[in-house]
C-alpha cells in the first residue's frame, strides 16, 4: 500500500526526543521552586527549619559559625553521605549479582510509598498548615491513601500507563528534591558537588558500582533495578507491521557495536532497552532519606542512557536516530544498515523504538540546585535553569557521540554552581546598581 | 505490507493511510474512515494488547474496591479508547464503565462530605470541628514539628 510519509528532519525527530526529556525535568524544578518559595516565605528563611537526617550527622550548622568552619562542616558531612551512598550502591550492586530482584523491587516499591505517602504527606501538612485550609482527616488520610497507593502501583507495575508512570516519578523526585532543600546551606552545595563527583567515579571508572550494574544488566538482558524516568519513544510510522503490541523497549548489547562500525551510517541502534513486559522492568534502587531513622539513603540512579529509535522494518523506514551526527548519509545506505541490523532484530523478535533513559537521582538533584537558588532569589533560579538545561544538552549530545551509559550529574552541577556563584556575586550587585541609577532593567 | 498478527479480529486494515502520528496516543487518532482502533489503551502500540488489557482492567475494578476511587479514574484513563469505542471491546467496556461509575459515585459522597465539613464549619459541626480538621490534628499530634 502506498505510505504517505511526511519526511521528518532530524530536527523534528531529534528536537522531540530531547523535548520529550527536558519537559519533565523542568516541569519538576518549576514544582520545586514554586514549593520553596510558597512554603518558605511564610516561615522566616533558612536556618530554624532545617532536617535533621543522614546528612546533617556530621556537623548541624549554626549560624554563628565563621565561613570555613561552615565549609569543613559541610565537606564533612557530605563525605559521610557519599560513603553512605556508596555502601548501598555496593550493595545494590551484590543484590542484583545475585539475583535478588523480588527483594529490589519490593524494596522499591516500599520506598515509593514512603516518599509519597510519608514525605508527600508532611508537604501537603505544611500547605495545609500555612493556608489554612479546612479539609478535614478522613478526607486527608482517604486522598493520601489513594495517591500513595496508585503510585506504588504505577512505580512497580511496567505496564501502567506511561502518562501515570512519568507523572508519578516526576512527583517523587519533586518531594525527595523538597526534602533535601531542607539542609542547610553550605552542606547542600557541598553535597551537590560531592555527589557530581561521585556520580562521575561512580559511572566511568572501571571499579564503578554503577558502572559495574550497567554492564550485568547489559550482559543479562535485565533492565536496571531502579527508578528510571523513560521518555516516550519517539514513533514513526506506527504501521501494523509490527504485528502485535509494540515491545517498549528491546536490548540489544555492545556485541552489536561490530556490526555497525562499518557502516557509514552510524545511524548504529545503541542500546535499546529490553523487552520483558512485566518481570522486572523497574525495581528501584533509590533509598530514601528518611529524616526520623537514619537508616536509609538516597541512591541516585544517575544513568542516562540513549537509546535509538531503530525500527527495524522490512521496508526499512527511516528512522532517524537520536545520534546520528554525520548527517550527509544517502538514505540508501542507511537502509542497508537498517536492513541487517533488523536481521538481528528480527532474530531477537523484537522491534521497537528505543527512548532517552533518565535516572531519578539526577531528577532530584537538579530541582535541589534550582530549589537552592530559589531560595536566594529568582535571579540566580533563572540563570541556573539555564546551566542545568544546557548542561543536560551537553551530556545528551556526548551520550550521542560515546554511546554508553554517562553519569548526568557532572556537567550539569558544575554549569549549576558555576552560575549561581557567578549570578549571586557578579551579576545580581551588576543589575541592581544598573536598576538603581535607572540605566536599564 | 503486512500487518502481522493483528490482535482485533474486528479490525480491517487500519493503516491504509498512515498518518505520520507523532501525538503519544495514535489510537485517538485512528478513527480514520470508520475503522475502530486496535488499541484498548490510551499508550496505542506501546500499551497492552488485548487479553492483557482485560486483566489488567478486572484487576484495576477489583482493587479499587479498597477504598481506591483513584485507581478506578486510572482504569477509566488508561482504557479511555474502550470508552469510546464500545463496540469493539465488549469485555473489557464492561469493567471500565463500573470503574467509571464508582469513581463518580465515590467522588461525589467524598466531595459532599469535604465541602460540608469545610463550608459548614464549626457553625455546623460545633467544636467537633476543630477536633476535626487537619490542621489542629496535625499541630496536636506533631506531625509537622521537627520533620
Amino acid at each position: 500500500m502506498a505510505q504517505n510519509q511526511r519526511p521528518r528532519s532530524i530536527l523534528e525527530s531529534l528536537g522531540e526526543e530531547i523535548i520529550r526529556i527536558i519537559t519533565p525535568v523542568s516541569i519538576c524544578m518549576f514544582m520545586v521552586v514554586i514549593l520553596v518559595s510558597v512554603l518558605n516565605s511564610n516561615s522566616s528563611s533558612s536556618s530554624s527549619a532545617s532536617v535533621n537526617s543522614i546528612a546533617t550527622i556530621a556537623y548541624t550548622e549554626t549560624s554563628s559559625d565563621s565561613s570555613w568552619d561552615k565549609f569543613l562542616g559541610a565537606l564533612l558531612n557530605s563525605l559521610v553521605f557519599v560513603a553512605v551512598v556508596t555502601v548501598v550502591t555496593f550493595i545494590l550492586v551484590l543484590l542484583f549479582y545475585l539475583r535478588c530482584t523480588k527483594f529490589l523491587k519490593l524494596y522499591m516499591g516500599f520506598s515509593a510509598f514512603v516518599v509519597l505517602g510519608f514525605m508527600g504527606g508532611e508537604i501537603a501538612l505544611f500547605l495545609i498548615e500555612d493556608f489554612s485550609i479546612p479539609i478535614d482527616c478522613i478526607t486527608f488520610m482517604v486522598v493520601l491513601f489513594n495517591f500513595a497507593v496508585v503510585g506504588v502501583l504505577a512505580v512497580f507495575m511496567s505496564k501502567m500507563a506511561i502518562l501515570v508512570t512519568q507523572g508519578y516519578l516526576v512527583i517523587i523526585g519533586m518531594l525527595v528534591a523538597y526534602w533535601f532543600t531542607l539542609l542547610p546551606e553550605w552542606t547542600t552545595w557541598v553535597l551537590l558537588v560531592a555527589l557530581a563527583l561521585y556520580d562521575l567515579a561512580a559511572v566511568l571508572l572501571p571499579v564503578g558500582p554503577l558502572r559495574l550494574l550497567v554492564e550485568l544488566a547489559i550482559s543479562r538482558d535485565e533492565d536496571i533495578p531502579a527508578l528510571v524516568y523513560e521518555a516516550r519513544p519517539v514513533t514513526y510510522n506506527d504501521t501494523g507491521s509490527m504485528g502485535g503490541v509494540a515491545q517498549r523497549r528491546v536490548w540489544r548489547g555492545r556485541r552489536e557495536e561490530n556490526l555497525n562500525d562499518d557502516s557509514n551510517s552510524n545511524a548504529n541502534g545503541v542500546f535499546v532497552d529490553n523487552v520483558d513486559s512485566e518481570s522486572d522492568s523497574l525495581s528501584n534502587a533509590s533509598a530514601v532519606l528518611d529524616s526520623n531513622s537514619d537508616s536509609n539513603t538516597l541512591d541516585n540512579a544517575t544513568l542516562v542512557r540513549a537509546e535509538e529509535a531503530r525500527v527495524p522494518e522490512r521496508d526499512a523506514e527511516l528512522s532517524a536516530p537520536l545520534i546520528d551526527h554525520r548527517m550527509n548519509i544517502q538514505p540508501q545506505q542507511q537502509e542497508d544498515a537498517v536492513s541487517s541490523e533488523s536481521l538481528m532484530l528480527e532474530g531477537i523478535g523484537l522491534g521497537s523504538s528505543g527512548a532517552i533513559k533518565l535516572g531519578l537521582g539526577d531528577f532530584i538533584f537538579y530541582s535541589v540546585l534550582v530549589g537552592r537558588a530559589a531560595m536566594y532569589d529568582f535571579m540566580t533560579v533563572y540563570a541556573c535553569y539555564l546551566a542545568i538545561i544546557a548542561g543536560l544538552g551537553v551530556t545528551l549530545m556526548l551520550l550521542a557521540l560515546y554511546q554508553k551509559a554517562l553519569p548526568a550529574l557532572p556537567v550539569s552541577i558544575a554549569l549549576g554552581v558555576l552560575f549561581y556563584l557567578l549570578t549571586r556575586f557578579l551579576l545580581e550587585v551588576f543589575v541592581v546598581e544598573c536598576s538603581l541609577n535607572l540605566l536599564m532593567f | 505490507m503486512e500487518t502481522g498478527s493483528e490482535t482485533h479480529p474486528a479490525n480491517p486494515n487500519h493503516n491504509l493511510n498512515t498518518l505520520n502520528n507523532r501525538n503519544p496516543s495514535p489510537s485517538r487518532n485512528s478513527i480514520i474512515s470508520g475503522t475502530s482502533p486496535v488499541w484498548p489503551t490510551i499508550d496505542g502500540r506501546l500499551g497492552l494488547s488485548e487479553e492483557e488489557s482485560l486483566s489488567y482492567a478486572r484487576r484495576f475494578y477489583k482493587f479499587g474496591f479498597a477504598m481506591l476511587p483513584w485507581l478506578w479514574a486510572v482504569n477509566c484513563f488508561y482504557f479511555w479508547p474502550v470508552l469510546r469505542h464500545s463496540r469493539s471491546f465488549p469485555h473489557i467496556h464492561r469493567y471500565v464503565v463500573r470503574s467509571a461509575v464508582g469513581f463518580s459515585i465515590f467522588t461525589a459522597l467524598l466531595s459532599a462530605w469535604a465541602l460540608t465539613f469545610a463550608i459548614g464549619g464549626d457553625r455546623l459541626f460545633g467544636p467537633v470541628w476543630h477536633q476535626l480538621v487537619m490542621y489542629n490534628l496535625a499541630e496536636k499530634l506533631g506531625l509537622t514539628d521537627g520533620s
